[in-house]
């Protein structure tokens, strides 16, 4: 394998790079300023925590979480059946994510059954049933395909 | 033979090919019409709630904000996966070593804080409002609203930084798809685990299942398949939801006052002042129109009621007047609201009586409620005993 000559290395840092740096923060203030000026709703001090807790909480534990399952799945899983795998499993895990506050239903209130009105366990239990029925009918045909070359 | 570039720490702990640079390419012009999507939709809806003076929304078409605020919270849901899948290519580039190498690197790095807490805090707290969680101490509204801005604000620069970067990763593939159009789509590594296009056809399915999951909420016909919709269209009394319930709004009693009164007051020549009655002698009209949420579902219905501008009328006001709309209920944001002259003067703005040919449910504003053509379901006020016109 012989790598392709490189193509020159992109000017990261041009006019477009200060261009966008300098309009960017001007937008980017305009927000700092506009949620220190509401800070009787916007409670800046517990805002930030929530923002930045936001991005720690995902690089410093999710995606190591996600690095360390992968790793386990590219080990256990047989490698015909791990591209399909590995995608169920993205699918299945962001759904899950999703129905997280809804599963756990925070926002219900007995004064109004019009809001969050589902069962939303059993919702997602059908959900991801169809995305593993759609996984192993992916792995069937993958299956017979790789047999049907064999012979 | 394509290779990658190599990731900028040791291969190893990264050896997964969706650490990749086309990857995040496509995945960030996404992430980049996504959110510009969120951002324009959901400054029309600020701007609705809180007009300033150069901006007067239309009442027509009827349900122009049904569609602005559906799609905003839609494409939110559907943005889900495209984040986490971006973080998940340019991950290890958080790693970096050294982590800042110029003056120009330490900026494009900085903007990065605001844009991916930005980012993940835009989309939580949004999927957290629609399912009414509320795990903190700000108001969603107001910090949803400012946040945005940063966020945005963090993307444009995000844009100047990598806008060369990504045409390049973009126009490199395709050129090479001319140059070998026999090259297999799949990689080599296809038979260890994901490709690259499987990456992307796999976010892009997990964006489609929590939309065809969700959009039941807004869209009738896909309201058997809302799994994980937080509302469903007809679900609620008289078949319609309801956000602020009586009981929540502390008017189970004032509501049901036999005392109660309709008035008409403000700069007006006469003053009026109706009992329910009166006002159900008045010319009763008939409109259907949504109730569309700013959470991001709508459900349409049949109402009826008397005109406003014919109140408007009747208290001989000058025409273009605008209306603040006062409920029964003491507390709240949403205990008024203001019908810009538009709205004020339009033939399907009406103070409802009835719903489905029934008199309002308690939930829905009984006695009286106003309902106009395109306009956020929390300034469609309830429980209304007062008109003051300005």
């Amino acid at each position: 394998m012989t790598a392709p000559p490189q193509p020159p290395a992109p000017r990261e840092h041009g006019k477009l790079f200060w261009a966008g740096a300098a309009a960017g923060w001007a937008v980017m203030a305009t927000g700092v300023v506009g949620l220190l000026s509401e800070s009787a709703k916007t409670k800046p001090a517990n805002a930030v925590r929530w923002v930045l807790g936001a991005a720690v909480a995902h690089d410093l534990l999710v995606a190591p979480a996600v690095i360390l399952f992968g790793v386990l799945v590219a080990r256990v899983v047989p490698a015909v059946a791990r591209g399909i795998v590995q995608s169920a499993l993205v699918v299945s895990a962001m759904v899950a994510l999703f129905s997280y506050p809804f599963v756990r239903g925070f926002g219900r209130l007995a004064s109004n059954p019009s809001i969050l009105p589902r069962n939303y366990a059993s919702g997602l239990a059908v959900v991801l049933a169809a995305i593993w029925a759609v996984a192993a009918a992916a792995l069937a045909v993958r299956l017979r395909r790789t047999r049907v070359k064999r012979t | 033979m394509v290779r990658r570039a190599q990731p900028p720490l040791k291969a190893e702990p990264f050896a997964s090919p969706l650490h990749d640079r086309r990857v995040a390419a496509w995945l960030g012009l996404a992430l980049g019409v996504a959110f510009t999507i969120c951002f324009v939709t959901g400054l029309i809806s600020h701007l609705i709630q809180q007009p300033p003076s150069w901006f007067v929304w239309p009442a027509r078409p009827a349900g122009l904000y049904r569609v602005t605020q559906g799609l905003h919270v839609a494409t939110g849901i559907a943005t889900v996966p495209l984040l986490l899948a971006k973080l998940w290519a340019v991950y290890p580039h958080l790693w970096t070593w050294p982590p800042v190498r110029s003056l120009a690197h330490a900026v494009e790095r900085l903007s990065l804080v605001p844009l991916v807490a930005g980012s993940l805090f835009m989309l939580f707290s949004g999927v957290a409002n629609i399912t009414r969680w509320y795990p903190w101490k700000f108001s969603f509204t107001a910090t949803h609203y400012w946040v945005a801005w940063i966020t945005m604000g963090a993307i444009v620069a995000h844009v100047g930084a990598k806008a060369s970067v990504t045409r390049d990763a973009l126009r490199r593939r395709s050129r090479e798809a001319r140059e070998a159009p026999e090259a297999p789509a799949r990689l080599p590594v296809a038979a260890e685990g994901l490709t690259r296009r499987g990456f992307l056809a796999t976010t892009a399915a997990a964006s489609g299942v929590l939309s065809l999951v969700t959009l039941g909420q807004t869209v009738r016909p896909l309201d058997r398949l809302g799994l994980l919709a937080p509302r469903r269209p007809k679900v609620g009394p008289q078949g319609l939801p309801v956000n602020k319930s009586a009981a929540g709004a502390k008017v189970l009693e004032s509501a049901r006052d036999p005392g109660y009164r309709l008035v008409v007051e403000g700069r007006v020549p006469n003053k009026l002042s109706f009992t329910l009655d009166q006002l159900r002698a008045l010319p009763q009209h008939k409109a259907t129109l949504p109730i569309s949420c700013v959470e991001g579902w709508s459900s349409t219905a049949d109402w009826s009621g008397v005109r406003v501008r014919d109140l408007l009328e009747m208290a001989g006001a000058r025409p273009g007047v605008t209306v603040r709309v006062e409920s029964l209920q003491a507390k709240g944001a949403y205990r008024s609201s203001k019908l810009n002259r538009l709205h004020a003067h339009d033939p399907d703005t009406l103070l409802a009586l009835d719903l489905f040919d029934e008199p309002l449910h308690i939930d829905h504003g009984f006695p009286v409620r106003l309902i106009a053509p395109n306009r956020p379901g929390v300034l469609q006020t309830k429980w209304v005993h007062r008109l003051v016109v300005r």
